[in-house]
């Protein structure tokens, strides 16, 4: 595989074609230049013809008694169907000592209800070709299912009753706190799983966003049945959810459907909580965090800081940004994997969420590398602020977003996800249709100014996690407040990531 | 890691190209493509789809790992990585300049037998991207400049797939060790020496070897016209000359295992052990290949599968499971294993694989199973075309691995027609004693508390 960046799924774009006419053939004129001792002339690249025009799909919805919103996409080209029961709150709101808990919940969903055990549950949706899947993520949990056509009905059947009657049973929270377990000493042996969740408790603390989605070793032990129910009972609510349904079907069945499997579900008398997440603005100290893993194959390299909320009005020269920095020929990837051969991939991603969500830029590399690619990571994190992006650069950079934005758009999957997520952030879903041209309207002095005020290095993190002799030398060269920390001492409950008694090694 | 990103895309894509109208009410609707083969040998399939204005173009090459050069383990892989240099008339990365900077995407991938190259782009670019796929075929030219970064890049992507990760090491170590003479036991990544064995002599000879239009195929998928794509497949790619000589073809095959061989393998930081079993399977082409998929599907496929609901539900002997039907165009590996749960040894886990397979031996699979597989497979077949992307793989798959495109609209009913004496009898023809490689995969001994973090370890990246 050249490259793992771009997704494998394979799918294809919408929209570029529609922008990027035959002057934006970037590249292709450059390719002129000479080869000495050629025996026939060079040949030029054919240029592209005119660009055809492309319809965005247009979401139909509405709001049953309870509160439900229901947002249906009619999409007739593949007899499919996808729904997702979106409840507008995620890991955010585990409590502190209680983190995973948002997500074993939601896990818990497809693991019985009231009718149906949790083999039962399988058995059912997979012998209709469904796929069926729960989890939490930062600001909503969710429920999904993928089917034929021909069984939507038997299928977002067991999808409402999952979300609205399941069952949480002992021995289900037990089976699944170990597979938890399990998965986390898989995590805490990886040097980029690692690494990110050391970057979110640096960037973060001890804030909402801080801690692991999926818990940590000593929270799962501790996470209780009535910690589940009584999430569930809070926040899986009509009135903070909404049913996404995209693909082959039609919209009037899509609305009788809900109304039939969702009408019901009452809605509690009590207020909605009010949303927890604070990333608190106050300005931590900037970090530079080791966290010694003897024996690992790569130090994994990561850049962090605190970004923007989905909602800032920076949102799309964020976007734009970020894609100077990362895709395959973005800046980062550019710098550490195509003229160094540093790495097999760097990236970035500017992760906006209903507050404050962090930018991480990120490579793994060998370990005695680790420093190399630090400094190139901070490198162009200056370089961003520190000099306007040319035009000739950018275009191609916002081509990029465009064409991804496309290729969601074009299943039933990612069209569900991408009207989802506008809905999860009480945003317009006539957003869709503005996308495009919210991204052409971006400019260099923008990207310049949003580089310096929000993804400077000054204020940002580092965390590199690998084998530390290899690189500790060179990095506390560039970098004298390093802090190592041995894995064994690593605790990712608190801010301070250090068990207590571990003396700080500086 | 990249073996196994490769050997999954291929699995999946084996199971995508076989859903056909398995459910009464659901079909797969047939690509109707259309196949020519040009004079100087190379065969074009091309398919009309107008939903987007998009373009997929795919070359796929029938040269792959198991062709590597002596002593060069790793090749062909490195060598698909140098296909994005530069050619006669493109500059290093120029491929990236034509897809990505207007808002499409390529990539490549090589696995055993076959290396691909694909990409979408706006419909109006597809002249432009013919023009570059038939250049790279011909005109490539690696140079000192750009060969050694690249060689770099292709260890890093070793590191990342093979020595981060905790389970990479067993993942690396399958096919190593389930192959004893055919070249299927090299990992497709190869190795650290070969790679760096490699030269500039070697990238020429290969490219001349196997880069050629009696040797490749090409697949157009998505809104074109007719007409004008095939005056523009024959003006770029026709003036491509097919060399006069043959083309070099691994004749070695494997021999039937005699008797059960079992290995251990460590790496560092692996928190639970793990295990995997391997068996020598027939040829993708084979009569009995149908039969082998829809019992992986039962034995594997989602949370009601047989691995699933014993290991890692009831018995919870396992943090995961796993079967897979991993076919080849020679002799290929059925492969199943588990990473176990905490406090789980390999030896309860290969028990309790074997436990299911014994199973699927004495009693037959249930009409349910066997109706469930069907739906799975053809619910699969229509997530992987929703895309014209997809949809191009699937036919590539269909001709490179099952050696006829028409695979693509008939596989389904192979499938349906697999009947639970079918599985039966083939989980008792391969699933035997003799036949069986036993991996068991666990920890390096931890070093004693209160030591230095810094102890050196047997297996580091270096």
């Amino acid at each position: 595989m050249r490259n793992f960046l771009k997704g494998l799924r394979p799918a294809s774009l919408l929209a570029a074609a529609l922008l990027f006419a035959a002057a934006a053939f970037a590249g292709g004129s450059q390719a002129q230049t000479g080869s000495p001792g050629a025996a026939t002339p060079q040949e030029t690249p054919p240029p592209p013809a005119s660009p055809r025009s492309v319809n965005v799909p247009k979401p139909a919805e509405r709001t049953l008694k309870n509160g439900l919103r229901v947002i249906v996409i009619e999409n007739h080209a593949t007899p499919l169907v996808g729904a997702q029961l979106m409840v507008k709150n995620g890991g955010e709101v585990d409590p502190a000592q209680l983190s995973g808990v948002a997500d074993l919940t939601a896990e818990l969903l497809t693991k019985g209800t009231k009718t149906r055990t949790a083999p039962q549950i399988a058995q059912e949706i997979e012998a209709l070709g469904g796929v069926l899947s729960s989890g939490a993520g930062w600001d909503a949990s969710r429920a999904s299912v993928n089917v034929l056509a021909s069984k939507t009905e038997p299928a977002v059947s067991i999808l409402a009753d999952v979300v609205r009657n399941p069952v949480f049973k002992e021995e289900e929270i037990e089976r699944l706190r170990q597979q938890y377990l399990d998965n986390l000493s898989v995590g805490m042996n990886s040097p980029g799983q690692l690494a990110s969740w050391v970057a979110s408790r640096v960037v973060f603390g001890g804030n909402p966003y801080g801690h692991p989605v999926s818990g940590t070793p000593e929270s799962i032990p501790r996470i209780k049945r009535e910690d589940i129910t009584s999430l569930h009972s809070t926040y899986y609510r009509p009135d903070n959810a909404v049913l996404v349904i995209g693909g082959d079907i039609k919209s009037d069945d899509a609305f009788k459907l809900a109304e039939r499997l969702f009408g019901d579900w009452a809605k509690p008398s009590t207020p909605l909580p009010a949303s927890q997440a604070k990333a608190d603005a106050a300005a931590a100290r900037q970090r530079v965090v080791v966290v010694d893993m003897p024996g690992a194959g790569q130090a994994a390299v990561v850049f962090a800081r605190r970004g923007i909320a989905r909602t800032d009005p920076e949102f799309y020269t964020g976007l734009v940004a970020n894609s100077v920095l990362s895709g395959y020929s973005g800046r980062l990837n550019q710098e550490i994997r195509i003229k160094r051969g540093l790495s097999y991939g760097a990236r970035s991603s500017l992760d906006t969420r209903r507050d404050v969500g962090p930018f991480v830029a990120s490579a793994q590399t060998k370990n005695q590398s680790g420093a190399e690619v630090a400094s190139l990571l901070v490198g162009e994190l200056s370089r961003l602020s520190s000099e306007a992006v040319s035009e000739a650069e950018l275009m191609p950079r916002k081509a990029v977003v465009i064409g991804n934005f496309g290729r969601t758009l074009e299943t039933t999957e990612g069209m569900v996800a991408q009207v989802a997520n506008l809905a999860l952030y009480g945003l317009s879903l006539d957003e869709i249709n503005r996308y495009i041209a919210s991204v052409q309207a971006v400019t260099p002095a923008q990207i310049q100014k949003f580089a310096g005020s929000r993804l400077g290095a000054t204020d940002a993190h580092i965390v590199v996690v690998g084998d530390a002799k290899e690189f500790i030398e060179p990095l506390r060269k560039q970098f004298p407040n390093v802090e190592v920390i041995r894995r064994e001492e690593l605790d990712l409950n608190t801010g301070a990531i250090r068990k207590s008694g571990g003396a700080a090694k500086q | 890691m990249l073996r196994r990103t490769a050997v999954f895309l291929l699995l999946c894509a084996l199971i995508c190209a076989s859903g056909r109208g398995a459910s009464a009410q659901t079909r797969v609707p047939p690509i109707n493509f259309k196949e020519r083969t040009l004079p100087n040998g190379l065969v074009v399939y091309t398919a009309q789809e107008r939903s987007s204005p998009t373009v997929a173009i795919q070359v796929w090459y029938k040269v792959g790992s198991k062709d590597d050069p002596d002593k060069r383990s790793g090749f062909a892989h490195l060598f698909e990585h140098l296909m994005f240099k530069s050619t006669k008339n493109m500059r290093d990365e120029m491929m990236d300049r034509l897809t990505e900077d207007v808002g499409g995407w390529n990539n490549a991938s090589t696995s055993d037998d076959v290396t691909n190259y694909y990409e979408v782009v706006p419909s109006n670019y597809l002249e432009t991207l013919l023009w570059a796929e038939a250049d790279r075929m011909s005109t490539l030219n690696v140079t000192d400049k750009n060969f050694p970064s690249e060689r770099d890049v292709v260890k890093e992507e070793f590191n990342s797939g093979v020595l981060a990760p905790p389970y990479g090491r067993l993942f690396y170590a399958i096919d190593k060790l389930s192959f004893e003479v055919h070249p299927y036991k090299r990992p497709t990544i190869g190795s650290k020496e070969d790679l760096d064995a490699a030269t500039l002599e070697d990238v020429r000879a290969f490219h001349k070897t196997f880069y050629r239009p009696d040797n490749a195929v090409l697949i157009v998928v998505g809104d074109f016209e007719q007409a004008q794509l095939d005056a523009w497949v024959d003006k770029y790619f026709g003036k491509i000359p097919r060399p006069a000589s043959s083309i070099p073809r691994v004749t070695v095959k494997e021999p039937e295992r005699k008797a059960e061989r079992r290995f251990s393998e460590t790496g560092p930081n692996v928190p639970l052990p793990a295990v995997a079993i391997t068996y020598l399977a027939p040829p993708v082409s084979s009569a009995d290949a149908d039969a082998l998929r829809v019992a992986e599907s039962i034995l594997s496929n989602g949370e009601s599968s047989r691995l699933y609901q014993s290991l890692v539900y009831s018995q919870q002997v396992a943090a995961e499971a796993f079967g897979s039907a991993n076919l080849r165009q020679d002799a290929g590996l059925f492969v199943l294993g588990a990473i176990l749960a905490g406090g789980k040894q390999p030896a309860e886990g290969e028990r309790a694989l074997l436990a299911e397979l014994k199973k699927m031996q004495t009693e037959p699979v249930t009409k349910a199973e066997l109706d469930k597989a069907v739906n799975q497979l053809v619910a699969n077949a229509l997530r992987e075309r929703e895309t014209n992307s997809g949809k191009a793989f699937a036919i590539g798959n269909a001709v490179i691995m099952q050696g006829d495109a028409r695979r693509v609209n008939t596989d389904v009913e192979r499938l349906q027609a697999v009947t639970a004496a079918d599985v039966q009898r083939v989980m008792k023809k391969y699933f035997t004693d003799a036949n069986r490689v036993v991996i068991t995969y666990t920890g390096e001994a931890p070093k004693p508390a209160g030591a230095p973090g810094a102890g050196a370890q047997k297996e580091g990246s270096r």
